[in-house]
């Protein structure tokens, strides 16, 4: 399948490049599943993995693919698709050190976004041309971008509320007073109250 | 008699070597708003930056370095890099993604250079409720717990610099123009401060300094363009100029570079494989206050 | 030379009066000291000193400068009657009207100046390569900088060679002085139109972005500019023998009437337009007259001004009010105050509230301001004072140039 042409198969041979130097990723990436699709180096994840390559354990460990809560030491409560996927969804139970997608190809943790564009094929397309995610560094020349698992905790994807950072104050030596602007009532506030079931 | 004389010469010659000292010693001890005596009578005599040869301009850079080395004890670089060829810099936020963090407005305010007392800041995040795209409901001084919060949902406004300003119009001294990148530069040594650039604006991009901006020394950012964030006075009219020290070298602008959601898009709007163009010719993009005419190179979308 | 002769003589006059004139010429000096102490701290430490802001940018300075460019241009009030229509009581008093256009344009300009936060960058709006660069003729602002110049030039040069002439015992050259005085009739017009353009030119102001900017600014230009005349006028009349017929305030205030009423029309009409269907382009004016999500600052000052304005148009609809000394007085007074609350404060801060960006922040003016507003105004008395002595003192025929030609001079254009 399309998909099949960009995996990079086995841990060797891959240059494990810090994260945090953004220009020295793995050899650029083009998605051929889109014509037009630009070249771009996507930062590695591997480093970030604290118990990869899963097989210290894993080889030692029976594969068990049933369905079932795992206690949650090193594995993690999922809240990603309310009961509709778990662990083996994305986890390649062949082999521990990949990950793997709807037809059970084994896909590399590096390239993750290949795992998540299965089902999120439109923020996968958007990523792709670079309308999703973030671009770092620079806005010219080499592209280089953020694996979605940078931003997003696969096990607990949604983006955290946190607290924001000061507003604006008023000029200096001048005070500020709060108003009433921004109480807006909905649009059919007018109308009364919402009806009884 | 020849004695006195020669008294009398030693005393005249002490005397107008001393003058010449404290006249030399004037013009390069600083004294006049931290800069010598020299330099205020030159930068007085400065040309706008449109008219300045190669050497004058070398000379306000220079100036502007000396400048902030006498008033923070900082040694900045100040450059006048010029537009890159084929370039026009374009803008897209996602305020599906914008969370209302305001990283963007304090990164802004560190690699710019602003004032952290003059409360200058060209990044204003407003909070909307769903539903209505009335800025009159807007609250700008937001400050719950957490954010996003409920029902809510942000719009970050900055210098959208528009491919039909009103304030480069309005301006009686050409102090603002657009460059050929499309961003609108102010030439801070030449605006006399009559604000009327301000009222023309209708994104309320740009700001004045009420007063000296005050940095802390150690946080002050040393690589400063002239058309940019370099240290600039009281009495001029200042905005969001795409980091122009950063985005002529390639780099991304400070406010795309803190989002941490990936919310901003920048780009060169005449590649057509940009992220920007992608995202113009595929998302539903809309720009503010568009039936103004003003033509804003800064868009806005959802997902 | 004669002229040289002629300042001296004119200075010399200037410095010669009773006890009154010193004791009123001292006050206003130290008004202007006081303010210009203030002016001092307010350039060493910056418009911060003020109560603008980045939402409120422009206050008391701009609010005084749009009044009086309508007081300067309602100069040209005499200057017509005077030299078009021949009415030769106005035309024995069109010069002191000059004088007061140059006071009145003189202080426009000075509170400009110090509204500006980088006043010794003023050059940089001379058109001159390698000093300054205006840009003419897109800026509104750079056309008002040329239009109050060369009102000014206008209104020094006309009265200063008819004075001249009188004071050489010889009479002016009609016909060298007449097409002056037509183009200084249009250039009363354009200097308020063009001050309305400034604001009127921002769409980003929907208070502002209104056709009727420059109509309403003419309409109540003529409205207090013959009521700051007439009651100089009657001052001038009291402190001096100086000839003022009534007839001329009869014509002013009959002018003043029917602007008022225009004005107020004006006001109507700027009322019922925004406020029938209201939208969002109508908040400023919501806020002036009514507040805006509790903040109503503005609110008393406006429904004042109004007042102030209709009952002054009652008593100048009312034949025997308006030609009564008494009752004149009081509605030129309050024409006069209702105005500049209207056209001052009342048009310059509601266009920043709320903000483009919908925010409503408000301003009030602060000592520093009212300080140094005070200092422009005595100044441009003071300045007043000053050229009304030299031209009543030339009109009467008592300064005239040594010599026998001159003496026995006694002119009638």
């Amino acid at each position: 399948m399309l998909i099949c042409a960009v995996v990079v198969p086995a841990i060797s041979g891959l240059s494990r490049a810090n994260a945090d130097d953004a220009s020295v990723a793995a050899g650029p990436v083009r998605f051929e599943g889109y014509p037009d699709a630009p070249e771009v180096f996507v930062v590695p994840r591997k480093d970030e993995l604290f118990f990869y390559p899963c097989d210290q354990c894993h080889a030692a460990m029976e594969a068990n693919p049933e369905i079932r809560k795992l206690d949650t030491a090193h594995h993690a409560e999922i809240d990603h698709g309310r009961g509709r996927i778990w662990c083996l969804s994305c986890h390649d139970l062949e082999n521990r050190n990949f990950l793997k997608t709807l037809l059970d190809e084994p896909v590399d943790f590096d390239e993750a976004y290949i795992v998540c564009g299965g089902c999120h094929s439109s923020q996968h397309k958007d990523w792709v041309f670079g309308a999703h995610g973030k671009r770092v560094a620079a806005w010219q020349g080499e592209r280089t971008q953020y694996n979605c698992a940078h931003c997003h905790d696969p096990h607990d994807p949604a983006i955290e509320a946190r607290a924001p950072e000061p507003g604006p104050r008023a000029r200096a030596g001048l005070e500020l007073k709060t108003g009433t602007m921004h109480e807006a009532s909905p649009v059919w506030g007018s109308h009364g109250t919402d009806s009884e079931k | 008699m020849t004695d006195d004389r020669g008294k009398c010469d030693e005393v005249r010659r002490n005397f107008l070597r001393g003058i010449g000292l404290s006249a030399a010693a004037t013009v390069v001890q600083p004294a006049w708003g931290g800069q010598t005596l020299g330099d205020a009578f030159a930068g007085f005599f400065q040309k706008h930056y449109q008219q300045m040869s190669p050497e004058e301009v070398e000379a306000a850079l220079e100036r502007i370095e000396r400048k902030a080395k006498a008033r923070y004890g900082v040694d900045i670089t100040c450059k006048d890099t010029p537009p890159l060829e084929g370039v026009v810099f374009g803008y897209a936020i996602n305020i599906s993604r914008c969370k209302g963090y305001r990283d963007c407005v304090h990164a802004c305010v560190k690699e710019n250079n602003l004032g952290r007392d003059s409360q200058v800041e060209y990044i204003r995040v407003l909070e909307m409720d769903k539903g209505t795209s009335n800025l009159e409901h807007s609250d700008h001084y937001y400050d719950p717990e957490t954010v996003p919060q409920e029902g809510k949902y942000y719009l970050p406004i900055q210098c959208m610099q528009c491919d039909d300003p009103p304030c480069v119009k309005a301006c009686p001294v050409e102090a603002t123009w657009t460059e050929r990148d499309g961003i609108v530069v102010v030439d801070y040594d030449w605006c006399i401060g009559c604000r009327y650039c301000m009222t023309a604006c209708p994104y309320w991009a740009r700001h004045f300094n009420w007063t000296d901006p005050e940095i802390p020394a150690e946080e002050i950012n040393p690589d400063t363009h002239y058309l940019g964030n370099r240290p600039r006075e009281r009495g001029v009219v200042e905005k969001c100029h795409f980091c122009i020290q950063r985005t002529r070298n390639g780099r991304q602008p400070a406010c795309q570079e803190a989002c941490p959601t990936g919310a901003r898009i920048f780009g060169n709007l005449l590649d057509p494989d940009s992220e920007i163009r992608y995202v113009l010719a595929n998302k539903q993009v809309f720009r503010l206050k568009e039936e103004l005419g003003t033509e804003p190179k800064f868009w806005y979308f959802s997902d | 030379m004669a002229i040289i002769r002629f300042i001296f003589d004119g200075i010399r006059e200037m410095l010669r009066g009773p006890r009154e004139y010193w004791i009123a010429l001292g006050v206003l000096l130290l008004v202007v000291a006081a303010g210009a102490w203030r002016y001092v701290e307010q350039v060493t430490t910056g418009l911060v000193v003020t109560g603008m802001s980045d939402q409120v940018s422009w206050g008391f300075y701009i609010a005084n400068f749009a009044f009086l460019v309508g007081v300067a241009a309602a100069s040209v009030l005499l200057v017509i009657p005077a030299y078009i229509f021949h009415r030769n009581d106005i035309k024995d008093v069109v010069l002191v009207g000059e004088g007061m256009a140059v006071a009145a344009v003189t202080m426009a300009i000075l509170f400009v100046i110090v509204d500006l936060g980088r006043p010794d960058r003023l050059l940089h709006m001379l058109p001159i390569p390698g000093i300054g660069r205006l840009n003419w003729p897109v800026s509104l602002l750079a056309w008002d900088v040329i239009v109050l110049s060369g009102y000014i030039l206008l209104n020094l040069a006309i009265p200063f060679y008819l004075l001249y002439s009188r004071y050489r015992g010889r009479e002016a050259n009609f016909r060298l002085y007449f097409p002056f005085v037509v183009i200084s009739m249009f250039w009363a017009i354009s200097i308020h139109t063009v001050t309305a353009f400034l604001f009127s030119a921002n769409p980003a102001r929907p208070f502002w972005h209104t056709a009727l900017l420059g109509p309403r600014f003419i309409a109540s230009a003529f409205a207090s500019g013959p009521a700051l005349i007439i009651i100089t006028l009657q001052i001038i009349r009291k402190v001096s023998t100086y000839k003022v017929s009534q007839s001329v305030i009869d014509t002013l205030a009959l002018i003043m009437t029917i602007s008022l009423q225009i004005n107020l029309f004006f006001v109507g009409a700027e009322l019922f337009t925004d406020f029938y269907n209201e939208g969002a382009h109508a908040a400023s004016i919501h806020y002036l007259f009514l507040g805006l999500g509790g903040f109503n600052s503005l609110q008393p000052w406006i429904w004042f001004a109004l007042a102030l304005n209709v009952v002054a148009v009652v008593i100048l609809m009312i034949n025997p009010l308006r030609r009564q000394t008494r009752t004149l007085n009081i509605a030129c007074v309050l024409a006069f105050v209702g105005i500049w609350i209207e056209k001052g404060m009342g048009l310059v801060i509601p266009g920043f509230v709320p903000t483009p960006l919908g925010e409503v922040f408000e301003y009030a003016p602060t000592g520093v301001e009212l300080t140094v507003a005070a200092a422009v105004w005595a100044f441009g008395i003071l300045l007043f004072i000053l050229l009304a002595k030299v031209v009543i003192a030339i009109e009467q025929g008592r300064l005239r140039y040594p010599d026998q030609a001159s003496k026995g001079f006694r002119s009638r254009q």
